[in-house]
């Protein structure tokens, strides 16, 4: 029986770690992305304000 | 002036329209889809936890193998979802993706995300296979036809997956990745027809047999079925998470490029110090958006 078990844990292990690893990576992407966002906002309304100075 | 140009407009669906601050963010997971994924990943809990119960205390144990055979319960099913959901919709989306008229980068996001998930099941199922193999024949590892080919297919994904990495345009990615994941399934068909063409240690297909009869019966073959459904549902809801992460990465991977020729374009317009400053040869105007695709 302790390879029945054994074969359990390993594989419910296995699936439970990369959903977590999975959910955990999107939720970082969805900060990158957020951020990237915001800065690229940021990083667009400058060279106009340059260009509208000049 | 706020109208996006169309050079910056993104080549693949789906993607929303730029905004008057002329950054285009990802296309947003819509709330329909965030329910969906939901639903699925808790049916796809509540069925592991079924079949696991089942599996271990209420299915009786078998006349020959013992409590052995209670790893039948989930050891065909990861081999179901890795060889023949996984690397079969990789293939689908491969050839998909090669076809002119079906020609989108999200085939190609969707064979990545089906590999990547696909890789983790094949892991699953040698190792669960080395866990029967041991009591049953005694070691961890036969060099077995069946055994051999699934190590096979698992290096070949990998390789797939090694591929993705290496820094290129997004069609050239997905036109090589495509041509290797087709080269990679012709080994699905051999690993399953292995225990028919030559004489392996692993036993015959006990559901997916030529005549497709079950070979078992009463709660054990039920037993069986349910973790056939519930892996399928794990495999569903890692798919629809990792495709959306296949999402945001290329659209970071997109507009990492576009950050840095806007940067170099403001670069440029401050030392022209005049009103070519990203705007339009000729007009003098400055323009609002600033080159991120």
């Amino acid at each position: 029986m302790r390879y029945v078990i054994a074969g359990y844990v390993v594989i419910l292990t296995l699936l439970f770690l990369y959903s977590v690893q999975l959910v955990w990576r999107r939720r970082r992407l969805n900060r990158t992305v957020a951020r990237a966002v915001s800065a690229g906002r940021s990083a667009v309304a400058a060279p106009s304000d340059t260009g509208r100075a000049a | 002036m706020s109208t996006p140009s169309t050079a910056d407009a993104p080549t693949h669906p789906p993607e929303p329209a730029a905004t008057n601050t002329g950054v285009t963010p990802p296309p947003a997971q819509s709330a329909r889809s965030r329910t969906t994924e939901r639903v699925i990943g808790v049916l796809a809990l509540v069925g592991t936890v079924c079949t696991v119960w089942l599996g271990l205390w209420v299915t009786p144990p078998d006349r020959t193998q013992g409590d052995l055979v209670r790893l039948v319960y989930i050891h065909p099913g990861v081999a179901w979802v890795a060889l023949y959901l996984a690397f079969g919709l990789a293939a689908v989306s491969s050839v998909l993706y090669l076809w002119p008229r079906t020609r989108s980068l999200f085939w190609d996001r969707l064979a990545a995300a089906a590999v990547e998930v696909g890789v983790v099941f094949n892991i699953c199922t040698l190792v669960s296979g080395s866990i029967w193999g041991k009591p049953t024949w005694g070691v961890w590892w036969a060099w077995d036809a069946r055994l051999t080919l699934t190590a096979v297919l698992l290096v070949l994904f990998l390789g797939y997956l090694a591929l993705r990495r290496i820094p290129a345009e997004p069609e050239v990615r997905a036109r090589r990745s495509a041509f290797v994941a087709l080269f990679a399934v012709i080994d699905v068909p051999l690993v399953h027809f292995s225990v028919n063409w030559w004489n392996t240690l692993h036993q015959g297909a006990t559901v997916l047999n030529p005549g497709l009869t079950l070979k078992i019966h009463g709660s054990m073959a039920w037993t069986l079925l349910l973790g056939f459904a519930a892996l399928t549902l794990v495999f569903v809801w890692m798919l629809l998470v990792r495709y959306r992460i296949g999402v945001l990465e290329d659209w970071l991977d997109a507009n990492e490029l576009g950050a840095a020729l806007a940067e170099r374009q403001a670069e440029g317009a401050d030392r022209a110090g005049g009103p070519l400053a990203g705007g339009h040869p000729g007009d003098g105007a400055p323009t609002e958006r600033v080159g991120v695709a």
